[in-house]
C-alpha cells in the first residue's frame, strides 16, 4: 500500500467518523427532546387527555385544544396551498427569468423569513380589529383569524416549493408537449404540475409541519378557548397556545398537562415529516 | 430523381427540380441572442425520405432542426430570417399557426421524456388536443401508433401503467408512437439513440427505416455511420453552415468538398 493511498485512507476514515459524529448529535437531540416529553408528560398520557376539555383544569384533557389546532391549521393550509401552488407556478412557468418574477421571488423569501409574532399583529390589526368593531364586540379573537395568521406563515414555504420543483422538471418535457401542439397552459396544468406533483404535495406537508407548532402568531388571534369551539367565527383553543398557558401554571399536573400536549404536537410534526419523505422517496424509486 | 441528377448539381436545385420538396429552406439565418448560429441555408428535402443532418458540435444542425417546427420560439431571444416552406407555404411566417404547424410536423428528442401517466394517455394525449374521437376510435389509433412505433406487442398488456416504467429504448419508441399518433407529415428525429444502449438503437433505426414509406424524416445525429445506415440523403454542416448536401452513398463515398472528406474519415470534429 502506498502512502499517498494509506494517507486517502486516514482521511477518509477521520471524515466519515467526524460526519457520523455530527448525525449522531443531531439525533441524540432529537430522541431525547421525544424522551424528555414523553417522560414529563406521561402522567397525564391517558384518555381523559383525548376526551375532556381544558375547562377542567387539571382534572380535564386537551380535547378542544386539539379540535382547535385541527380545525386552524386546516384554514391555514387551506387558504395557503391553492394561492401557494398557483404564485409559484407563475414564478417557474410564466415569469422565470423576467425582472418581475426575481423581484417577486426575492419577497417571497423575505416573507419566508418574517418573525411570526409579526404575522400575528398584523392579522390582529386587519381582522380581529375590524371584525370587533364592525360585530360591536360579538366576533373578536377567532380560529378563521388565526387560520389566516398561520396562512401567512405557510404561504411563502409553499410558493417557495412550488417553484422549485417546476424548475426542477426538464426543459425537455416542456419541448415535448409543446411539440404536440399543447397550449402552455394545458402543457402547466396536465404535465408539470403532475411532474412535480410529490414535491408540491412535500412542499404543503411541510407547511403544515411548520405551522402546527406556532404558538406566536395565534395569541392575537385565535386566543384560546377552555371550551369546544367547532365554529371558526369563535376565539379557539389550540395546542401550542395551551401549552404555553399550561406551561405557566404553578400547578404540577397542568406541567404535566403541557408536556403531555408538546408529546402529541411533536408526534404529529414527526409522522408528518415521514410521510412527506415517504411520498418524495417512492416517487424517485418509481423515476428510475 | 436519379444520383447522377444530384451529383452533377447538389444541394437546393436538384431535389426541387425533380419534385417538388417537402420543406424548401430558402437563406435561413438564425440568431441565439446575436450569436450568428446558421448562415443563409439553403436545402431541399424531399418526400417520404430519410435525410440525415451530420457535422461536429455547435456546429447548428440541432438548431436547423428546432427551426423546422418552431420549437425554438419558447426561448426568448432567438430568431429565426428567411424562409421554409413546408408544402409551399412558409412555417416562419408569423400567420403559420403553431398549433397546425406542429400537427403536420412531429418531433422526438434526444433523451426519452415521456410525460408522468399512462402508457396509452402518452400516446392519446397529443391525439385528444387536436381531435375528438369516440373511445373504440382512439384505442384503435392508440394502438395504430405503437405498432407503428414496433411497441405494441410489449406493452399492450400493461396501457394502464406508468410510462416512467418502461426502459430507455422502449420509452423512445413511446415518444416515437406519440408523434407519429397525430399521423404529421415530417417527423424530426433530434439524435434519438444517443442516450440508449446498442441494441435499442438498432430497434430504432429499423423503425426509421419502416417509418420513412409514411412519413418525411429528417435526422439529427453525430453518429456518422448511423447516418450512413439510415439515411438516403446526409447534409453536412460545419460552424453554421450547409457544406455539402447529397445522397448518402455519395457523401460517404465520393465527398464533393474537402471539408466534408476530412470530417468523415475522422481528420477533425
Amino acid at each position: 500500500m502506498s502512502a499517498l493511498y494509506l494517507r486517502r485512507r486516514v482521511t477518509n476514515a477521520v471524515a466519515m467518523t467526524l460526519s457520523m459524529l455530527a448525525t449522531l448529535i443531531g439525533l441524540a437531540f432529537l430522541a431525547w427532546i421525544l424522551w424528555e416529553t414523553l417522560r414529563q408528560g406521561i402522567g397525564a398520557l391517558d384518555l381523559k387527555l383525548f376526551t375532556k376539555v381544558t375547562a377542567y383544569g387539571e382534572d380535564g384533557g386537551l380535547l378542544n385544544s386539539m379540535v382547535g389546532s385541527l380545525i386552524i391549521n386546516f384554514i391555514g393550509i387551506a387558504i395557503a396551498t391553492p394561492i401557494g401552488v398557483l404564485a409559484g407556478t407563475w414564478l417557474a412557468e410564466y415569469a422565470d427569468r423576467t425582472r418581475l418574477g426575481e423581484s417577486i421571488r426575492f419577497l417571497n423569501d423575505i416573507l419566508l423569513s418574517a418573525p411570526s409574532i409579526v404575522m400575528g399583529l398584523f392579522v390582529y390589526t386587519i381582522i380581529v380589529l375590524p371584525s370587533t368593531a364592525l360585530t360591536h364586540g360579538n366576533t373578536t379573537f377567532s380560529g378563521f383569524a388565526g387560520g389566516v395568521a398561520l396562512a401567512l406563515i405557510a404561504l411563502p414555504v409553499i410558493v417557495r416549493t412550488t417553484d422549485e420543483m417546476l424548475r426542477l422538471v426538464p426543459s425537455t418535457l416542456r419541448e415535448a408537449a409543446l411539440s404536440l401542439g399543447v397550449p402552455q397552459w394545458k402543457l402547466t396544468l396536465q404535465i408539470l404540475i403532475r411532474a412535480a406533483r410529490s414535491g408540491i404535495i412535500t412542499g404543503v406537508l411541510l407547511a403544515l409541519a411548520r405551522i402546527s407548532g406556532e404558538t406566536a402568531p395565534l395569541l392575537f388571534t385565535a386566543f384560546g378557548n377552555n371550551y369546544m369551539a367547532l365554529n371558526p367565527i369563535d376565539k379557539m383553543s389550540s395546542l401550542p397556545q395551551i401549552i404555553y398557558q399550561y406551561a405557566n401554571d404553578p400547578g404540577e399536573a397542568m406541567h404535566a398537562l403541557a408536556w403531555a400536549g408538546a408529546f402529541v404536537i411533536t408526534m404529529f410534526v414527526l409522522l408528518l415529516s415521514l410521510a412527506s419523505r415517504l411520498i418524495l422517496f417512492r416517487t424517485k424509486v418509481s423515476h428510475d | 430523381m436519379t444520383d447522377s441528377a444530384l451529383a452533377t448539381n447538389p444541394a437546393s436545385e436538384t431535389a426541387a427540380s425533380a419534385a417538388a420538396p417537402k420543406l424548401a429552406v430558402r437563406d435561413l439565418h438564425f440568431y441565439y441572442s446575436g450569436f450568428h448560429a446558421l448562415k443563409g441555408i439553403d436545402m431541399d428535402i424531399p418526400e417520404k425520405q430519410v435525410t440525415a443532418i451530420i457535422g461536429p458540435s455547435g456546429c447548428g444542425k440541432s438548431t436547423l432542426l428546432r427551426v423546422f417546427n418552431r420549437i425554438y420560439a419558447i426561448y426568448p431571444k432567438l430568431e429565426a430570417k428567411g424562409s421554409i416552406e413546408l408544402d409551399g407555404e412558409n412555417i416562419l411566417d408569423p400567420g403559420y399557426s403553431l398549433n397546425r404547424l406542429r400537427s403536420k410536423v412531429g418531433m422526438v428528442f434526444q433523451k426519452p421524456v415521456p410525460f408522468p401517466m399512462t402508457i396509452f394517455e402518452n400516446v392519446a394525449y397529443g391525439i385528444r388536443h387536436h381531435e375528438k374521437l369516440s373511445k373504440a376510435n382512439m384505442e384503435g389509433r392508440v394502438e395504430q401508433a405503437l405498432r407503428s412505433a414496433a411497441l405494441w406487442d410489449e406493452v399492450k398488456d400493461k396501457l394502464r401503467q406508468n410510462a416512467l416504467g418502461l426502459s430507455g429504448g422502449q420509452q423512445q419508441r413511446l415518444c416515437i408512437a406519440r408523434a407519429i399518433a397525430l399521423k404529421p407529415e415530417v417527423l424530426l428525429l433530434d439524435e434519438p439513440t444517443s442516450a440508449l444502449d446498442p441494441i435499442a438503437t438498432s430497434r430504432i433505426e429499423q423503425l426509421v427505416e419502416e417509418l420513412k414509406s409514411q412519413f418525411t424524416i429528417v435526422i439529427v445525429t453525430h453518429n456518422m455511420q448511423q447516418a450512413a445506415r439510415v439515411s438516403d440523403l446526409t447534409a453536412f454542416m460545419y460552424l453554421g453552415e450547409l457544406i455539402e448536401f447529397d445522397r448518402t452513398e455519395r457523401i460517404f463515398t465520393k465527398p464533393g468538398k474537402k471539408q466534408t472528406e476530412d470530417y468523415i474519415t475522422g481528420r477533425f470534429g
